[in-house]
C-alpha cells in the first residue's frame, strides 16, 4: 500500500510541531470532524515523543511517519530504528491514585489508546519498530429525501 | 509557545502562568522549569492559564504533577494522611495549584489522565484568584 504523504524527522523534540503541522495538512479525510482530527494529532504527537525519549533515550536517529487513507480509516505509521519496545503491551497507569504517587511514565500511551481506534505494533523485519494508528473516519449521514 | 507571567493579589499573592501553544514535551519541559524557579523563589500558590492552550500531552500533565507535588511539600504524615483520605474521598483538591480555562480537548485530557479529581478548574480569573 501506498502512503498519501510521508515525513521523514530526525529524532529530536523540536521537531514535534512539524510533525503536528503535517498530520493536520494531510489527514484531509478527518476535516468533517475536527475532534477526530485533534485527537489524531494528540495521539501522533504522543508516539512520536514516546519514540525520541523512550526509545532513541537522547541518541540520534530518524522516525518515519506515512499516512493513508484506507477503508474508511486514516491510518499513520510510525516507523524507527530505535531498540524493539512494544508500547501496546505496557499496562495502563492507575488513574484514580494519588496524583504524587503515580509513576511519571505511561500516561502517553494511555492517553494515545484513548485518542485512536486502533492501536498496532510490529517490529521492523531488520530491527527497529512500527507502530500503526487507525482512527475510523465519520462521515455526516447522507441527507434523506 | 511561550509562558507570560503575571501576579495576582487575593487573599493570597497568585502567581498566574498564561501558557500558549500546544503543550507537548518543549513546552511542558518549560513550564516544569519556569514552575521549578517560581517555586524556588518563594511562590506558594500558582494558577496555569490554559485558554490559549488548545491541547495537552502528557508531558504536560507530568509538569502538573512535578509542580502540585513541589507546592504541595513536606505536610508531615498526619498532613499526608488528610490528603490521601481526601484524595480516595474524592473531597481533596489541592490549594496550592488551579487551573483556568481549559479548552475542550485540554479538558479531555485530563479528565482522561484523572488530573481534574485533584485540581480546581475556574472559568473566571477573579473568581479563580480569590478561591486561593
Amino acid at each position: 500500500m501506498s502512503a498519501d504523504a510521508f515525513l521523514r524527522i530526525s529524532a529530536d523534540l523540536g521537531n514535534l510541531d512539524v510533525v503536528r503541522r503535517f498530520v493536520r495538512e494531510n489527514a484531509a479525510g478527518l476535516g468533517q470532524n475536527p475532534d477526530a482530527l485533534q485527537a489524531l494529532i494528540q495521539a501522533v504527537d504522543e508516539s512520536v515523543t514516546n519514540i525520541i525519549v523512550h526509545g532513541y533515550r537522547g541518541q540520534p536517529g530518524s522516525i518515519e511517519i506515512s499516512l493513508e487513507e484506507a477503508e474508511g480509516c486514516m491510518v499513520i505509521r510510525l516507523r524507527d530504528e530505535a531498540p524493539t519496545f512494544d508500547p501496546t503491551a505496557a499496562p495502563s497507569p492507575d488513574v484514580t491514585s494519588p496524583l504524587e504517587q503515580r509513576p511519571l511514565g505511561g500516561l502517553g500511551i494511555h492517553l494515545t489508546r484513548h485518542m485512536v481506534d486502533e492501536l498496532i505494533y510490529c517490529p521492523g523485519p531488520a530491527g527497529g519498530n512500527e507502530l500503526r494508528l487507525v482512527k475510523r473516519i465519520s462521515r455526516p449521514p447522507d441527507r434523506e429525501g | 509557545m511561550e509562558i507570560m507571567t503575571t501576579q495576582e493579589q487575593g487573599r493570597v499573592p497568585v502567581l498566574v502562568f498564561h501558557l500558549k501553544g500546544e503543550l507537548d514535551a518543549v513546552l511542558g519541559q518549560q513550564l516544569r522549569q519556569q514552575g521549578r524557579d517560581a517555586i524556588t523563589a518563594g511562590a506558594q500558590h500558582l494558577l496555569l492559564d490554559l485558554a490559549e492552550v488548545p491541547y495537552i500531552a502528557s508531558a504536560g500533565l507530568r509538569a502538573f504533577q512535578e509542580l502540585f507535588t513541589a507546592l504541595r511539600g513536606d505536610s508531615g504524615e498526619q498532613g499526608d494522611k488528610a490528603v490521601y483520605e481526601g484524595l480516595r474521598d474524592g473531597t481533596y483538591k489541592s490549594p496550592n495549584l488551579k487551573l483556568l480555562s481549559p479548552t475542550r480537548h485540554a479538558l479531555e485530557a485530563l479528565s482522561t489522565a484523572g488530573f481534574d479529581m485533584f485540581l480546581e478548574i475556574h472559568r473566571d480569573l477573579r473568581d479563580a484568584v480569590a478561591s486561593f
